[in-house]
Parts: structure tokens; C-alpha cells; sequence
């Protein structure tokens, strides 16, 4: 089971990790500034795979615990866990060398909601082998 | 005659005055400086600064700084910050657009020199000096000063809070001739 967990953590890690890259480029097109030098794309995809493999494991220890209640459980901590995540982009000091600050929220914010939609859309995949 | 002998002697008199009057050179602000300041829980930048400099280090009481800060520009580095430090609760940028100096008087002391002007911040004037030093190379030169601003002296915030009274602030300014 936590051979498929990690399998479903990487894959939806990897699928957001692009989904951020794609918004970051539509992002810089359409504001003039992707803060490459702050949220740099690799920095991107591995926090995304980073941020799954984590939900995967806990995934795995959860479902020790509460059996059934599992998915429910983890799906509404998981959201709540990518909502906290929020608070750093508002807080996040850039270097003062960056243009305009006020728009790095409007980058980063609907990026910290990727890994968790990518999970909930990729999760059903494996419904039967988790 | 008498008349002609008092012209010349007044005109030989204004030249010799135009004559030993000591301009001091105008220097050109490059786009390469730095005015930030910090506090214990706040620091940034203010990334627009213009205005004119006239110095001479062997006679600094010639010279004279007026100088602006474009308040908008403030980069904390953090956009809530910089929205904050904008509103009317600081600095008022919409109806105090600009932070002024304008020099009085300078003198030398020790291997540095002091200003002495009149610094306009929200809307408050109040005379203050600033230590600053002065290092020429060739045709180009820096001026660098670091001095402490107590905010409430000039209204900005509420006094006491999490932000220090005072504001550490630090001057870079390279100049070209």
C-alpha cells in the first residue's frame, strides 16, 4: 500500500510541480514578472513532489490509525494543511531588489493549492489499490 | 570725472567680489545608490531619490544639498508592508508624496563632514543634521552617511509598538561630475 501511496504522492507531485510551471509562465506574460529569482521552476517541482511524497506517507500512517475514516479525515486535513500554507507567500520578504512584492501572492498563492488538487484528481486512479 | 572714477572704482570692486567667489562643483547623482533603513522589525528601501548637489571638501560652507525621496518607492520587500507603510497611518504617501532635505550649512568635523537642513517628512520640518563622509576618485565620489530618525519627531505611526522609535537610516550616494 505505501509503494502505491508513494507512486500516487510522485505522479501528483510531478503533475503539479507542471501545473505551477505553466501558471508561472502564463503569470509572467500577463503581469511582466514570473519571480524566477525567488520561486525558482525547480525549487517549484520539488517542493511540489516534496510537498505529495509527505501526504502519501502521512496517507499511509493515517490509514493505520483510523481504518475506514481514513480518506475523509486526510482530504479535510490536507486542505486545511494547503490553506495554512498560504500565510507564507503573504508573509514571505522578498529581496529588495524585487519589483512590485505585492504580486508575488498572486503567483504563489494558487500554486500552494496544486499538489492537493493534483492528489484529489489522481487519487480516484488508485482508489482500488490504496 | 568725478562721476566716471566712482563707476570704475564700484565696477573693479563687483569683479573682484564675482572674482574670489567660490562655486563649489555640482555633482550628479548616478542611479547606483542606496537609501534604505531598518529597525527591529522592519527594513527596506526607497528606490527613487533625485535632487542637486553642490560640494566641495576643501570648502564645504560653499556647498548645499536638496535632495527628495519619493515616499511611493518604499520596497520592504514584503507587498502588505509596503502597502502599510503607505497608507495614512506612516507615511501618507498620497499627501506627503515626497521626503525633502534642504542643507543649511556644512561644516567639516574630524575626517568627516555635517549637514545641517531642513528634513520635511509628513508634512513635519525639523532641522537635523546628518554625518556623512565623502570619498573622491578622480571625477567620481560617494557620500555615505548613517544616522538615526525618530519617527515620532515626525508623526509616522503610532508612537511605541512593535516598530522602534527609531529608524536607522543609511546613505549611499555616488556621484559623477
Amino acid at each position: 500500500m505505501l509503494k502505491k501511496l508513494l507512486i500516487l504522492g510522485a505522479v501528483s507531485g510531478v503533475l503539479a510541480g507542471i501545473a505551477g510551471l505553466i501558471y508561472q509562465k502564463v503569470y509572467a506574460s500577463s503581469l511582466g514578472d514570473g519571480f524566477t529569482n525567488v520561486a525558482k521552476p525547480v525549487n517549484i517541482m520539488i517542493s511540489c513532489i516534496l510537498g505529495c511524497l509527505i501526504a502519501a506517507v502521512g496517507y499511509f500512517l493515517l490509514s493505520k490509525v483510523l481504518k475506514d475514516k481514513t480518506e475523509a479525515v486526510f482530504n479535510l486535513l490536507f486542505s486545511i494543511l494547503t490553506f495554512a500554507t498560504i500565510l507564507g507567500p503573504i508573509a514571505a520578504k522578498l529581496p529588495l531588489e524585487t519589483e512590485m512584492p505585492e504580486l508575488f501572492p498572486g503567483l504563489a498563492i494558487p500554486m500552494h493549492f496544486f499538489p492537493a488538487l493534483a492528489w484529489f484528481t489522481l487519487k480516484p486512479l488508485f482508489a482500488k489499490s490504496v | 570725472m568725478k562721476k566716471l572714477a566712482i563707476f570704475s572704482v564700484t565696477l573693479l570692486l563687483m569683479a573682484a567680489v564675482f572674482a574670489f567667489t567660490v562655486v563649489a562643483p555640482t555633482w550628479k547623482i548616478t542611479d547606483k545608490y542606496n537609501i534604505s533603513f531598518a529597525s527591529n522589525e522592519v527594513g527596506g528601501i526607497f528606490k527613487t531619490f533625485k535632487g542637486s548637489i553642490t560640494f566641495d571638501e576643501a570648502n564645504p560652507a560653499t556647498s548645499g544639498f536638496d535632495v527628495t525621496i519619493d515616499v511611493a518607492s518604499i520596497n520592504t520587500g514584503n507587498g502588505l508592508q509596503n502597502k502599510h507603510a503607505k497608507s495614512d497611518e506612516w507615511f501618507d504617501a498620497t499627501k506627503y508624496p515626497v521626503i525633502h532635505y534642504v542643507s543649511k550649512k556644512i561644516v567639516k568635523a574630524g575626517n568627516a563632514y555635517q549637514v545641517t537642513g531642513d528634513l520635511e517628512i509628513h508634512g513635519v520640518k525639523k532641522e537635523f543634521t546628518i554625518p556623512f563622509t565623502f570619498q573622491r576618485k578622480g571625477n567620481a565620489a560617494t557620500f555615505n552617511g548613517t544616522f538615526n530618525v525618530n519617527r515620532n519627531d515626525f508623526h509616522i505611526g503610532k508612537p511605541g509598538g512593535d516598530v522602534s522609535d527609531n529608524i536607522k537610516v543609511t546613505v549611499a550616494v555616488p556621484v559623477t561630475k
